[in-house]
């Protein structure tokens, strides 16, 4: 066995490259996109709001390539093992950051409307939502590029802090419009918001497991356990 | 039942008993150290594929579970092989009434230059006395079984090498299993057919397996994939590894493995 990490088919290991660069292109993009967003919504930074969807076309079009390509290697290479579950796995992928990537254009595209109405919110949830949010996504992106298990499971294990700012956040907009009725209308954009950034931080999570799986070969059990993995389920 | 556990039907049927047990065995071509320290049960009626590359061991395992290295002078196995509680590579084993029990498919077809009844007759008469209408109704029960006997039914008497390449891979595994054996040892048995009599041959085997124990040998990976409840990985005389056939195709234990299946081989 001469160079383990090379296919005997080189053109068939271009393929399996070009895909991942694919992905990491789409992951760098989302990764913009969202902190655009955030950047949008907590500073309401106007050039931030009109830039983060203008990136959409192209990353719908990386998700694309990235479909033909992974529809081509699984009919033409008959990938087994470590590259069927990159093939699959970048299937998947790519879809959970097309749809972040959506989700942070209609971030941006709300901050905008919420320039015109009224209301003073405090925007430390969502600014903390938001940096949690972005640091999970750029570690996910980091354990996509490195096959990195570890990261991966950390990225896995980081989301349920989210989940509960969200929580927090949906009581506080709630208290917010029970007070004045004229908040409505912003307090329900922002609650919008916080759904978005929370979704993100779910697809976040969808990524880390596919990584874990392309890496391992064992599947992360469907529920996140309360206080961590102490150890990795394939040991 | 959730969806998955029907699917993973698969990995379980190879925890039935054992019908054949390699244990330990070596196998020396003269000196050549062919084979390892083999061990490797096969599940009753269960589809073992063997794969590895030229040269890995794989096709003289086939021929250590039916002795047909005997035929060979210098050719000699070590350890056990049990079969119905007997070790079949030590001595005092009618190797006739081993084959009939043990029989084996080769990579290409090998008809007998006789009539394509007697092609299964004759290995019949050898182990059982029948009268002829028995006989035929033998006869028409393994044609019909290996999907022959609509193509064949008229020209019962005619020459058997004027068959078709696949129809006569189809006969020879018809006149293997007209003894009524355990276990049906297949030697590449499609690598020179066509893509519809490889097809043909598969489902034939999806077939034999709820009767008999089948060990396959292939250079074939994807027919490995298709057809194998079990896969065992064979490299340079060693079994590297063996594991259900959905475990070895997505996710292998051994990174050899890995290397050879995804092709990331010298």
């Amino acid at each position: 066995m001469s160079d383990p990490t090379q296919h005997t088919v080189k053109s068939y290991e271009q393929e399996l490259e070009l895909l991942k660069s694919i992905m990491a292109r789409m992951g760098g993009l989302v990764e913009r996109q969202t902190a655009l967003a955030i950047k949008a919504i907590v500073e309401r930074n106007e050039e931030a709001a009109i830039e983060a969807p203008e990136l959409d076309p192209e990353v719908d079009e990386l998700e694309r390539e990235a479909e033909m390509l992974a529809i081509r290697i699984l009919a033409l290479r008959s990938p087994m093992a470590v590259d069927l579950r990159e093939i699959v796995a970048a299937l998947k992928i790519t879809g959970d950051l097309e749809r972040i990537g959506d989700y942070a254009s209609s971030i941006s595209r709300r901050s905008l409307k919420l320039d015109s109405l009224d209301g003073n919110m405090s925007m430390t949830g969502l600014k903390n939502m938001g940096r949690l949010v972005q640091d999970n996504l750029r570690r996910v992106i980091d354990a996509l590029t490195q096959r990195n298990r570890d990261l991966a499971i950390e990225v896995w294990q980081a989301d349920t802090a989210v989940d509960e700012l969200y929580t927090a956040m949906f009581r506080e907009l709630m208290t917010y419009m029970m007070e004045d009725p004229r908040y409505i209308t912003s307090c329900i954009h922002l609650l919008f918001v916080a759904k978005h950034i929370e979704r993100i931080g779910d697809h976040t999570t969808n990524i880390a497991e596919r990584v874990y799986y392309a890496v391992t070969g064992q599947m992360l059990p469907s529920e996140r356990p309360r206080g961590g993995l102490k150890t990795h389920p394939s040991e | 039942m959730p969806m998955s556990a029907a699917l993973a039907g698969q990995t379980s049927v190879i925890d039935r008993p054992a019908v054949l047990s390699v244990k330990n065995v070596d196998f020396y071509y003269g000196e050549h150290k062919a084979l390892r320290n083999i061990s490797l049960d096969f599940p009753e009626r269960c589809v073992t594929g063997m794969i590895g590359p030229s040269g890995c061991g794989k096709s003289t395992l086939l021929r250590v579970l039916n002795r047909m290295y005997d035929l060979y002078p210098g050719q000699r196995a070590t350890g056990e092989v049990l079969f119905d509680g007997r070790n079949i590579i030590g001595p005092d084993i009618d190797l006739n009434r081993l084959r009939a029990r043990v029989g084996m498919v080769f990579q290409k077809p090998t008809p007998f230059p006789m009539s394509i009844y007697d092609n299964i007759a004759f290995g019949v008469k050898l182990h059982e006395t029948l009268s002829s209408s028995e006989m035929d109704a033998r006869v028409e029960d393994v044609l019909r079984r290996v999907a022959l006997w609509p193509e064949v039914k008229d020209r019962l008497k005619a020459s058997a090498t004027a068959l078709s390449g696949g129809q006569q891979q189809r006969l020879c595994i018809a006149r293997t299993i007209a003894t009524k054996p355990e276990v049906v040892l297949l030697d590449e048995p499609t690598s020179a057919l066509d893509p519809v009599s490889t097809a043909r041959i598969e489902e034939l085997l999806d077939e034999l397996k709820k009767e008999f124990t089948i060990a396959i040998v292939t250079h074939n990976m994807q027919q490995a994939a298709r057809c194998a409840d079990q896969v065992a990985f064979f490299y340079l005389g060693e079994l590297v590894e063996v594991d259900s056939t959905d475990k070895i195709f997505t996710a292998p234990r051994e990174s050899r493995t890995q290397d050879y299946i995804t092709g990331r081989f010298g």
